[in-house]
């Protein structure tokens, strides 16, 4: 095992060290001269930015902050499930979305709003879905293809807004309003930096649980899938059952993600398992750089914030100037804006345990 | 006997309007590899170009005509300045094309805000067999449905312009050895693709009228028909299109349309599961 996870490690060494780009290989030689890494500044500048955050923003700012972390924690699954493990997930709303609507009848038909009830059902109902939907798309005797599970998840996403749309229980069009905010005893978590720092604390805590995850051993195969999925189902990984793992823990947090919004919202509606949402969460991720788990909360951070500044007079453009910016970055950036800082190296950087110096970086240090 | 008729005409002409709108769709997935998620957009233009038309008093029949000329030739220009950098993975494709559709949907939303804005048909009118009545534009949509199939076919089998289009898909480099400037072929094709959907988007705007939405709704059953059918060939699709068009049809005489509506999808992705390669397997026509 161990063995074969040197060979991995080559061959992903191998596979970046062969990129020929001008602007990453000058910013890679900057780290290399100064030793320093990129990645933990950026991730310390945003938590501290995310910490400070409500003590200089107004109430009202507050409550849109709030959201933006809750959908950068969405936007995080749809990181790992794409950036990590190469599935494209145009579907992820179904698990942020079904999550949101269990809550809403939890509240609305049993009355549970209790913060350590309705967040675990949110997250299970995000894991329910995933492994039914990634179960049955990712694994089977033939691995499926890139586009049918695109499509595949794509479609479930569009069949759920349709259910939801025309379901009279799950409110039709209008979707559920007013839902009762979540409550810890006899406390209810209403907008505001109460409910803030609550999602923050469990954005930072996914986040590690994310970071932990991908650089393990478990990280370092799902690099090797990402790069080059004949190569490690060649030696002796189950590529589909890596896949389908990393699918449900996308669709985890997906949930969890989706439970928060439900309440801080206080209302569903069918767009929310749509393809609409579906889509923003794929430009969050791709305008931040997917790949690296800081790139899709900064991502949605730029998003969200520029929209929000621009929505009073340019309302109307937006969409079309998004749907300019996100051509430019497929076409010039496809690392997403994330890739002006951080070199390529940094970004598939190391995995599990620090392995002892090999010839390889002995040479590399000399040199 | 008059209730199954009419029922058996509504299924079959949603049927064809399916159809129609697959076949731009299912040319660029079979020749090109591209799933191209700007084509309900080609549709929207297809149906703008002819309300403009229309609202500025020419006739309607000249915007239907003009549109998939003018679809066409944008879909030649975006094939040449954008989309030819992402043949090399279907995935950035899908991205790409959906910036594309993106930008195309909000520009028309902005054009034409938040309306449904009608063109009437411009041949209205029933057709009366005893006592049942059939619109005459549905049953022309069929007809003419039927007429592109079969002059898509004939281009595609019979002329030369069709056996380069083959070559391409079956062997890039072999064509190019051979003589053919596949980088022209395949903005050919996509313009071609593009031209049909504008056209499809032309002649149903008298049925759905006009809105922004009106491709993202066709785009994703347009999809699941293609993949359906089977990506690779021509009649692939078009017969995915036949086979999705019509369940999408003919369920909701049967079910909740709630139920139907979901139970399409559901029938379809599992089919495409267990069945990869469509109904149809095999490149070619």
């Amino acid at each position: 095992m161990l063995k074969s996870m040197s060979v991995v490690r080559e061959a992903i060494d191998a596979d970046v060290g062969d990129e020929p780009d001008g602007a990453m290989a000058e910013s890679e030689a900057r780290q290399a001269a100064s030793g320093r890494k990129v990645l933990p500044i950026v991730e310390g500048l945003v938590l501290l930015a995310a910490l400070i955050a409500p003590l200089v923003l107004q109430d009202y700012l507050t409550v849109f902050a709030t959201r933006v972390i809750i959908l950068a924690l969405f936007a995080l699954s749809f990181d790992l499930v794409w950036g990590y493990a190469g599935i494209m997930s145009f579907g992820q709303a179904l698990f942020f979305g079904s999550a949101g609507y269990g809550v809403a009848l939890l509240a609305r038909d049993l009355d549970i709003t209790n913060i350590f009830l309705v967040l675990p059902a949110g997250t299970i109902i995000g894991l329910t879905f995933a492994l039914l939907l990634g179960g049955f798309l990712l694994l089977g005797r033939h691995p499926s293809s890139v586009i049918f599970v695109a499509l595949g998840t794509l479609t479930g996403s569009y069949a759920a807004d349709r259910l939801a749309r025309g379901w009279y229980y799950l409110g039709g069009q209008n979707g559920i309003p007013s839902i009762s905010p979540m409550t810890l005893g006899s406390y209810e978590f209403s907008e505001g930096p109460v409910f803030y720092y609550l999602t923050l604390g469990i954005l930072v805590v996914a986040y590690l649980l994310c970071r932990f995850l991908v650089r393990s051993q478990f990280g370092l195969a799902l690099a090797g899938l990402r790069e080059n999925e004949q190569r490690i189902a060649f030696f002796g990984y189950k590529a589909q059952h890596l896949k389908a793992i990393v699918f449900a823990v996308g669709g985890t947090i997906a949930g969890l993600a989706g439970s928060l919004y439900a309440f801080h919202e206080g209302f569903v509606w069918p767009n929310m398992v749509g393809v609409v949402v579906s889509t923003q969460v794929v430009l969050y991720v791709l305008f931040g750089g997917s790949g690296t788990l800081i790139g899709a909360v900064i991502g949605t951070v730029i998003i969200e914030g520029v929209s929000f500044w621009l929505s009073d007079n340019y309302r109307d453009i937006w969409p079309i100037i998004l749907g300019v910016l996100l051509l430019f970055v497929i076409l010039f950036r496809p690392l997403g804006l994330i890739s002006f800082v951080l070199g390529e190296r940094e970004r598939v950087g190391s995995f599990g345990a620090k392995p002892k110096e090999t010839e390889k970086e002995k040479r590399n240090a000399a040199s | 006997m008059a209730n199954a008729f009419v029922a058996a005409f509504e299924i079959l002409s949603f049927g064809a309007i399916i159809v129609l709108i697959v076949l731009g769709l299912g040319i660029i997935a079979s020749m090109m590899g591209i799933f191209n998620f700007a084509q309900g957009e080609f549709v929207l233009l297809g149906a703008y170009i002819t309300y403009l038309a229309y609202s500025h008093g020419l006739p309607i029949w000249a915007g239907m005509v003009a549109a998939p000329f003018l679809v066409g030739a944008l879909g030649f220009a975006l094939e040449g300045l954008i989309i030819r950098r992402f043949y090399a993975a279907p995935i950035v494709a899908m991205l790409g094309t959906y910036a594309l559709g993106l930008i195309i949907r909000e520009s028309v939303r902005g054009l034409i805000g938040g309306f449904y804005l009608t063109v009437p048909e411009p041949i209205g009118g029933s057709i009366d067999i005893g006592t049942m009545h059939i619109s005459t534009w549905r049953f022309i949509i069929i007809v003419i449905t039927l007429l592109v199939m079969g002059a898509c076919y004939l281009l595609l089998s019979r002329t030369s312009f069709g056996l380069r289009v083959r070559a391409t898909l079956e062997n890039p480099a072999l064509a190019r050895a051979s003589g053919i400037s596949t980088p022209l072929i395949y903005g050919v094709t996509f313009a071609f693709g593009a031209a049909l959907a504008g056209l499809a988007g032309a002649l149903i705007v008298p049925v759905f009228s006009l809105f922004a939405d009106l491709g993202i709704r066709f785009l994703i059953q347009g999809f699941v028909a293609v993949m359906v059918g089977g990506v690779g060939s021509f009649i692939g699709p078009v017969a995915g299109a036949g086979v999705i068009g019509t369940l999408s049809a003919a369920l909701p005489w049967v079910m909740a349309p709630v139920i139907a509506d979901v139970l399409v999808f559901v029938l379809a992705i599992a089919f495409i599961k267990f069945r990869p390669q469509g109904l149809i397997a095999g490149k070619g026509v």
